[in-house]
């Protein structure tokens, strides 16, 4: 099955799933997958801090890089994911040229994610983040293949 | 098999957080050792087996280069392989450790970065 993750949210699956996420940009896309177990996820987060909107994380945690990776895990462990085999990727958090505040977005998403996984005992498999592209992700949930595109 | 480590460090919350990286790799990790400077660790060298030394350049008593220097002269101690983690951006320095088979790690590090070199150095060990 097809899933398709929208700016803000995160969708879980397993073998036979593909999982889907257009136009990044500054946003955070984040897979975490267990390759024994093929379960994973893949999580589109739009801001850096939650504290920013406390209201509007509650409602959805996955609008925020630190309430939307730790959401994401839960999930991908509920399916019967090991925190021990667990390999995580991370792709976005582009960095456009220009002045405004906007285009450092992509930068403090990284950092708040960097700090959450440390906190986590996460270290990232590979990451494809910075420049200016808008890249669009697809994760493959049975081979743990993500194939990252702009 | 179980890869033993001595970090060697000034900063106890530096050697907290290699220390912390190193669990986070993955790889297989036997014993650690601490020392707060090159004499430290080299004492730690003679009272342990270590596979693997991690170690700063600048410390107070004895400095990183000058315990390296000691490492390598003791046929003991002469063949551990050796990660250098600093702040250090003297280039002739890098080359003189570089020349003594020592990689390098730049501060402020990321956990990930520890992971790539371990796995190098490792890799290389096998295939030895
Ligand atoms: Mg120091």
């Amino acid at each position: 099955m097809k899933h398709i993750v929208l700016v803000g949210n995160m969708k879980v699956g397993k073998e036979g799933d593909t999982i889907v996420t257009y136009a990044l940009g500054t946003s955070l896309g984040l897979i975490a997958y267990d390759p024994v177990a093929k379960v994973g996820g893949l999580l589109h987060a739009m801001l850096p801090l939650s504290k920013s909107d406390p209201k509007k994380a509650e409602a959805n945690p996955c609008i925020f890089v630190d309430t939307g990776v730790p959401r994401l895990l839960e999930e991908v462990y509920n399916l019967g994911g090991e925190k021990s085999r667990l390999v995580v990727k991370a792709t976005g958090c582009s960095r456009p040229e220009g002045d405004n505040e906007m285009f450092k977005i992509g930068e403090k998403n990284y950092a708040v994610l960097k700090k959450i996984l440390w906190k986590n005992n996460i270290l990232l498999e590979t990451e494809d983040v910075g420049g200016a592209a808008n890249r669009t992700v697809q994760f493959n949930v049975s081979t743990g293949e993500l194939s990252v595109t702009s | 098999m179980a890869i033993n480590i001595l970090i060697v460090d000034d900063s106890a919350v530096m050697r907290a957080m290699i220390l912390k990286s190193l669990r986070m790799t993955g790889l297989d990790i036997g014993e650690t050792y601490q020392a707060g400077n090159g004499q430290e660790g080299l004492e730690a060298l003679n009272d342990n087996w270590v596979d693997m030394v991690i170690v700063d350049i600048n410390m107070p008593v004895m400095n990183g280069e000058e315990m390296i220097g000691q490492m390598r002269e003791n046929p003991a101690t002469a063949d551990i392989p050796i990660v250098v983690i600093s702040t250090e951006g003297s280039e002739a320095r890098l080359e003189r450790l570089r020349e003594k088979g020592a990689a390098f790690i730049h501060k402020p590090f990321t956990p990930e970065t520890i992971r790539d070199t371990m796995r190098t150095m490792l890799h290389l060990e096998e295939n030895d």
